[in-house]
């Protein structure tokens, strides 16, 4: 603190000030007749312990009732042999037969005797084999 | 020895000694500042008096986080700009007529009292500010919390306000030094 502080300190202290009582008096009757304002809901009022304990047991409860539920159901519903569980660790693949789409099977409808077909058939094989060398030729 | 939060909490739990505690500590303090404030004496003991009551009515809204040091000059000072001003520019007649409260102090004093000097040559606020940080001890930023200005205001304030008085309080010193030495001539 330099001079010019500490003569505006003492400066201050040199104002007199000193409260008369009936300014004491003043100010004490009139605190007695004022009331504070308590703003809302400034201070919320802390839950009581009983009802923080019941909430508590309240939702443990609900909790272990879930839980057991579940298994109850888990239970009736995947009745597995317990040599089953006991030799399957591993999951087995599946029958590829089980689990091939179903096709649209339909039989041949067939209006000739066979010979007949099996001409019919012969010559569109030679067909397409010229067919194909046709192509071949013309790629070549 | 309970601090001044202590006891705003103590008041605000219902004990009824708690405040009286505290306008005890804060009286003559605000008293004196009020009277550099005010036109009268009477004004600044109603002052006084308005701010323990808004104080206390209002002790509920008081933030912790800052010195009740802070909060209550905050409420002098808006209660003292409620009242009539007086015209601090004008002539050093009107400062030393017999309704200035200051005139008592000026009586025991050889020179001037510095404050007088600062209430002639500063603006309200600047004139608060000087006051809340050399004779409180309040920090820049709690006045200018208390004067509800920025902290760079606070500071531009408090520095042109201290050059200001000390540039007139050493011109007042070499012209009595001149007067003695021309007496002395």
């Amino acid at each position: 603190m330099d001079e010019f502080e500490k003569r505006l300190k003492r400066d201050a202290d040199a104002i007199l000030a000193e409260a008369s009582p009936e300014l004491r008096a003043r100010i004490h009757a009139s605190l007695q007749s004022t009331s504070q304002v308590r703003p809302a809901g400034k201070k919320a009022e802390p839950a009581p312990a009983n009802l923080w304990w019941a909430s508590s047991l309240t939702g443990l409860a609900a909790a272990i009732m879930v839980i057991v539920l579940i298994n109850w159901n888990r239970a009736d519903s995947v009745p597995v042999p317990a040599e089953t569980i006991a030799d399957v660790t591993v999951p087995a693949d599946p029958d590829p037969l089980l689990t091939a789409p179903m096709l649209d099977i339909r039989t041949a409808d067939f209006t000739s005797p066979l010979e007949d077909e099996l001409v019919k058939l012969q010559s569109d094989i030679e067909k397409a084999r010229e067919s194909v060398k046709k192509d071949l030729d013309f790629t070549f | 020895m309970f601090t001044d939060e202590q006891l705003v909490e103590a008041s605000l739990d219902g004990s009824a000694g708690a405040f009286d505690e505290i306008v005890g500590r804060y009286q003559e303090r605000l008293l004196r500042f009020l009277l550099t404030r005010s036109s009268s004496r009477a004004d600044a003991e109603d002052a006084v008096q308005d701010t323990f009551i808004n104080a206390y009515r209002y002790l509920a809204s008081y933030d912790s986080r800052w010195r009740f040091s802070t909060w209550i000059y905050r409420i002098a000072i808006r209660n003292a700009a409620r009242q009539r001003r007086p015209e601090w520019h004008d002539s050093d007649v009107e400062l030393v007529d017999d309704s200035d409260p200051l005139k008592e102090c000026m009586a025991h004093s050889e020179r001037e009292n510095v404050w007088l000097a600062a209430k002639r040559l500063l603006s309200n606020d600047s004139y608060d500010a000087m006051w809340l940080r050399y004779v409180e001890d309040l920090s820049v930023k709690e006045i200018s919390s208390a004067l509800e200005k920025s902290a760079s205001w606070t500071k531009v304030t408090l520095l042109r306000g201290r050059r200001k008085l000390s540039t007139e309080l050493a011109g007042t010193t070499t012209a009595a030094e001149q007067r003695q030495s021309y007496g002395r001539i």
